[in-house]
């Protein structure tokens, strides 16, 4: 099944980003990155603690305004310059602290910030059924009830919400920051699997991941940051563990990733 | 090797249906601890009443009942507005001086010209404290201050406004006989029986409480309580809901000004003072959690009420005023531990069940 990744290859990115900087004050988190997402596919963004993943997807979902570079949406250059933006064109984030509100429940925290309406008033029945109807396309069995506050409910049980959510609406990017950290054995299973089926039925899909394990078993490609750089973009069949391990931690391996004098400069 | 390894197929529908009959009764449990909550005020407000009436059978009568619900009217309106900021994980503790400028305001306003009919003076009340609920919220938005410390300030300068106004203007005192009959009456209108302030107090928490309910905005207040990050990050307005929230909080305090003018007929630059801590004490007795993001109005109505109950029915019992204030505090405590013990209940209930299907 290694088909889907040379297949697609060569079609357009969902979305791809060329050349953005981004700087917190006098720091620079990102560095001219590039990286292309493709539709069906399972993109992998890897890299230690602090080299800037979390606002990389930040700054895809407009939650931080970019310094300079260039976002292409489907081939076509677009700006984003906040949350629903990024929603409009079909971006979904989950992100890593869930952004979940602990006194809703399930419904109201799928649809926060994006409720239906009936004339003025919110239209309850429908966004239950839609809810119930996403927690079942995603065969998500484990939750008792979508009236069920979310304070109540297990770690696993609130990521699922988190990326039923997501999936929710007609989404074509789905963006999941850490998915599977804090997460058991069998929670962190039901939630692989369900970012496999999200690419199966045609998202782009952008996962970070700190374990190499869960990297290899869904990627089908990997992008790895190395202090705000990216490293290397690549199908995943072109690299193996111990070279994805080493473009995590010194930026290059091989002749993939940033060149020697660039390591070296930001090494000092 | 990107083989993705697992190929689910489609979930048989019984699957499908155990999360809807599952469903109705997790969320049964959820809304019966909640009726509970307001079950449980009512219950206070029905036991307090009993003991008071076997101690003392006029505090029944017509002139007494309608004496305490002009009085729950203007703590219930403003608790119905305080609900809507605390909801949002802020607090309004301007609302006391925020009656008294409106108050006065009123009050001028139909001294100055008598002949103003009486919407007009409710609407020009409302709308000072709408100023003033502008000001707060604009402050708070935007300068990212902590609502405590901003309304503090604004407490002692809406208060500060009222105490100049009158010395310039001369007049720190508007007498009964200033205001016009039309107005006065007012005061001791009924409908039915019922004191039409106090019908003016139900018809406000019933529209707050259906907004609340009913209203995208509504719903997003309490998904900006709950987790004011997470309402970002849906894109939910923030800044400018909690700046809607402090208008409609302002406007109301505005109208219990006007509600305050018509009921006491003599007002002087003291008029709503100490009021706002009472206000925040109803809203948290019936059960609007000051962390924001639960909590219904039609609850803190409830605690106005059973607030109210205490202050009038403890001197009818010939306790001693001192009793007043250490019922209240303990009633406060209580609101607290029930909360607490609710929140728990229901937290354990839920998760035991989650953790039997998991296996
Ligand atoms: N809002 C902010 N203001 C200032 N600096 C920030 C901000 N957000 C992130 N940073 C800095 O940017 C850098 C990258 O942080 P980021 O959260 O993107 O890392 P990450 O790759 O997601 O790490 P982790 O794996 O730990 O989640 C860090 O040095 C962090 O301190
Ligand atoms: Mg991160």
């Amino acid at each position: 099944m290694s088909a889907p990744t040379d297949r697609l290859e060569n079609g357009t990115p969902t979305l791809e980003l060329r050349g953005v900087n981004k700087s917190f004050g006098a720091i620079q988190v990102l560095h001219d990155v590039h990286l292309k997402v493709y539709p069906g596919q399972v993109t992998a963004l890897v890299g230690d603690n602090g080299a800037g993943k979390s606002t990389l997807i930040k700054s895809i979902a407009g939650i931080h305004p970019i310094d300079s570079g260039e976002f292409l949406f489907e081939g076509r250059p677009v700006t984003v310059s906040g949350p629903r933006d990024a929603a409009a064109l079909g971006i979904e984030v989950v992100y890593q602290d869930l952004a979940l509100a602990d006194n809703l429940d399930v419904v109201q925290n799928m649809f926060l910030g994006r409720e239906r309406k009936n004339g003025f008033v919110l239209d309850e029945s429908s966004m239950e059924q839609a809810a119930r109807d996403t927690l079942a396309k995603l065969s998500v069995r484990t939750l008792k009830s979508v009236r069920q506050l979310v304070s109540s409910l297990s770690g696993g049980q609130r990521q699922t919400v988190a990326i039923a959510k997501a999936v929710l609406w007609e989404s074509k990017l789905v963006i999941l920051d850490e998915p599977t950290a804090a997460l058991g054995v069998a929670q962190t299973r039901q939630v692989l699997d369900l970012v496999r089926r999200l690419a199966d039925t045609g998202h782009a899909v952008v996962f970070i991941s700190h374990n190499m394990v869960d990297v290899f078993e869904v990627a089908d490609r990997v992008a790895a940051l190395f202090l705000g750089r990216m490293a290397a973009d690549v199908p995943i069949s072109q690299v193996d563990r111990p070279q994805v391990i080493e473009l995590i931690t010194a930026g290059r391996s091989g002749d993939l990733g940033i060149a020697p004098a660039d390591v070296a400069a930001v090494e000092v | 090797m990107s083989a993705p390894t697992t190929r689910t197929p489609a979930p048989l529908p019984e699957e499908l249906a155990a999360p809807e009959r599952t469903g109705r009764r997790g969320s049964a449990l959820v809304h019966r601890l909640f009726v509970v909550r307001e079950l449980g005020i009512l219950a206070a407000l029905v036991l307090l009443v009993v003991v008071t009436v076997i101690a003392n059978p006029r505090f029944l009568s017509g002139q007494n009942v309608r004496d305490l619900l002009l009085s729950a009217a203007i703590l219930t309106v403003l608790a119905a507005g305080q609900t809507m900021v605390i909801v949002t994980r802020n607090v309004d503790l301007s609302v006391g001086s925020v009656l008294g400028l409106s108050a006065y305001a009123t009050g001028t306003l139909l001294v100055e010209a008598p002949g103003t009919p009486v919407v007009v003076a409710v609407l020009a009340g409302m709308a000072v404290g709408a100023v003033c609920g502008l000001v707060n919220g604009v402050i708070v938005a935007t300068a990212g201050v902590p609502s405590l410390v901003v309304t503090l300030g604004t407490l002692y300068a809406f208060r500060g406004l009222v105490s100049l106004w009158a010395s310039s203007a001369d007049r720190l005192q508007i007498n009964a006989a200033d205001l016009p009959a039309g107005f006065k009456s007012l005061g001791g209108a009924r409908l039915l029986g019922v004191p039409v302030l106090f019908l003016v107090a139900v018809a406000v928490v019933l529209l707050v409480g259906y907004y609340l309910r009913t209203f995208r905005s509504g719903r997003e207040l309490y998904g900006i309580g709950s987790a004011p990050e997470a309402a970002r990050l849906s894109g939910i307005p923030v800044g400018r809901r909690v700046l809607t929230a402090f208008v409609v909080n302002g406007a109301l305090a505005g109208l219990a000004g006007v509600l305050y003018a018509a009921r006491f007929q003599t007002l002087d630059t003291t008029a709503g003072t100490g009021q706002e801590l009472f206000v925040v004490a109803a809203a948290v007795v019936g059960g609007v959690a000051i962390f924001g993001g639960s909590g219904s109005v039609y609850g803190a109505a409830l605690g106005a009420l059973l607030l109210t109950t205490i202050g009038t029915a403890l001197p009818q019992l010939g306790l001693d005023p001192f009793w007043r204030d250490a019922a209240v505090g303990a009633l406060i405590l209580a609101a607290i531990a029930l909360d607490r013990a609710l929140q728990l209940r229901l937290a354990a209930r839920l998760r035991g069940r989650n953790a039997r299907r998991d296996r």
